[in-house]
């Protein structure tokens, strides 16, 4: 039960950088396993979603959040809160890929180091399965020493999956995780996501709406901090239910 | 202007710095050439003979400057530290950045008034090692704040956010990613602030004086090689003292010099793996 992809229930989220709310009043289920892209305008809110999910927006000074999110049974929102557990089963993959200083193995061994894993038989199978999943392993293999600056930006990209996948989160936050990437790096990152699926729950940030519907299984469209429509992503793109939803699509809306 | 020509400027800048080191490199040398012997450096210096030597100011040069950096770096570190990383409070900031530019923009002869004042006068202390360390360490202090500071704030904040967002806390990611790869910034400004503080005169003349006992100690006065320079220079009526005065000066340069190509090296060695 505790390996399966939990739900994330959210009610009535609000979120306040000092008193500007950039997210309000948002209430929504992903179901588990799911990939569920969140899509909007620049400064919709959907960045700050995705930070509250596993609370990394807490490093912003002044910040207030109300209302309620659940990660399967876990209460995300309070203030006794185990963050690093929290974190352990939330995992991030940000906009810039941003791997550590360090090798391509040790990149990847981080998070179960953190968590006193010290066994090198242990950190060594760990890695490769990270790498795997990540389908960076063939690329990588025998050159787990080598820099992870060494690699190419796609590469560096999915060192950071398999970073994130290494401290076995259930689910997956992704911001823009391809903005930075050429569009074979990007092609190799969605066929990754698609892979994930099932065993995680992906809640996928983008900008690229030809990659919100090639990947995902729900869409939210965000505006102004309101979640304006989630939906079967199918049903998302051909029948929007909401005007500003299909402007948005057809580009109509900036 | 076009890049080339700054370019030009640059290396014509550059040129003409080499050039002007090296005549005053090779002026001291020449003029100190007749004073310079492997004895020079161990024995005591001669107030009536040309025959003086400086064992005891490099050694006070060497433990001075080496106990007020055992004490800052730790400190000051530490500070950067909270300053950076724990620093979250604005009101805090504010009063820490403001203390650190007044402490750094202080005159070094001010900060030697003060320890005289303190310790010397208050609290009686002799002008000695003592003393001179407590005054250089608290010159040293804001530099290696300072330096502390610029080199975590180089480390980037993807990096922080990256370690967080894997389940890290706060001190896990200090120690495991941020030190790591702050490190070699640390060790070159620190060269940088040690070879500084090696060549420090004005704080020490209150606070560690102008002698040397033949039995090194604390409390024993504390003349450095820096100021046995500038003592050399203006009051000394030893045969042969501008002679010395220059041999002193090589020997300054040239311990300088070895500490900022160690500390060079060793932060080229610790650079993280993205340079």
């Amino acid at each position: 039960m505790d390996n399966e992809a939990p739900h994330i229930n959210v009610t009535q989220l609000s979120v306040a950088y000092g008193d500007q709310w950039v997210l309000k009043d948002v209430s929504m289920t992903v179901p588990g396993g799911q990939v569920l892209a969140v899509i909007g305008p620049s400064g919709c809110g959907k960045s700050t979603l995705l930070r509250v999910f596993n609370r990394l927006v807490d490093r912003v000074a002044g910040v207030h959040i109300k209302g309620q999110v659940r990660v399967g049974d876990f209460e995300v929102i309070g203030d006794h809160v185990d963050l690093v557990e929290l974190r352990q089963k939330v995992g991030m993959v940000f906009q810039h890929p941003n791997p550590f200083p360090f090798s391509v193995f040790d990149n990847v061994a981080y998070g179960p180091r953190l968590q006193g894993i010290k066994n090198s038989t242990r950190l060594r199978i760990l890695v490769e399965n990270s790498l795997k999943q990540a389908s960076l392993w063939d690329e990588v293999r025998g050159k787990l020493r080598r820099p992870a600056s060494s690699l190419s930006g796609g590469q560096q990209q999915r060192l950071c999956i398999a970073r994130a996948l290494a401290v076995s989160p259930q689910v997956l936050l992704m911001d823009e995780p391809t903005s930075a990437l050429d569009p074979l790096s990007t092609a190799k990152i969605e066929e990754l996501v698609l892979t994930l699926k099932g065993q995680y729950t992906v809640i996928l940030v983008t900008h690229n709406l030809q990659q919100a519907a090639r990947v995902s299984d729900f869409t939210a469209f965000f505006r102004e901090g309101h979640l304006v429509e989630l939906g079967p992503t199918k049903e998302v793109f051909t029948t929007p239910r909401q005007l500003a939803t299909e402007e948005f699509l057809t580009g109509r809306y900036e | 202007m076009k890049g080339s020509t700054w370019h030009g400027v640059a290396v014509v800048g550059s040129l003409l710095t080499a050039v002007l080191f090296g005549i005053l490199l090779g002026d001291l040398v020449w003029q100190g050439l007749p004073q310079m012997s492997l004895g020079f450096l161990w024995r005591t210096p001669s107030e009536l003979t040309s025959f003086g030597g400086i064992g005891p100011e490099l050694l006070n040069t060497l433990v001075m400057v080496g106990a007020a950096s055992a004490i800052t770096i730790p400190l000051g570190l530490a500070a950067a530290i909270l300053r950076v990383e724990y620093g979250a409070r604005p009101g805090f900031l504010l009063v820490f950045d403001r203390m650190r530019y007044t402490l750094l923009s202080l005159p070094t002869i001010v900060v030697g008034l003060m320890v005289y004042e303190w310790f010397i006068v208050g609290l009686r202390w002799p002008l000695s090692v003592g003393a001179g360390v407590i005054a250089l360490a608290v010159v040293n202090w804001p530099f290696v704040v300072d330096v502390s500071v610029a080199a975590l704030k180089g480390v980037p904040d993807s990096f922080r956010e990256a370690s967080l967002a894997l389940g890290g806390t706060k001190y896990l990611t200090l120690l495991r990613v941020v030190l790591p790869s702050a490190l070699s910034a640390l060790v070159s400004g620190l060269g940088m602030a040690i070879a500084r503080l090696m060549g420090e005169s004005a704080v020490l003349i209150f606070t560690a004086g102008i002698n040397v006992s033949r039995h090194w100690g604390w409390s024993a006065p504390g003349e450095t090689l820096a100021v046995h320079l500038w003592y050399l220079r203006t009051e000394s009526v030893a045969p042969h003292a501008d002679a010395q005065a220059a041999a002193t000066g090589v020997v300054l340069l040239l311990l300088v010099g070895l500490v900022l190509y160690l500390t060079q090296k060793l932060a080229h060695w610790l650079k993280p793996m993205d340079a």
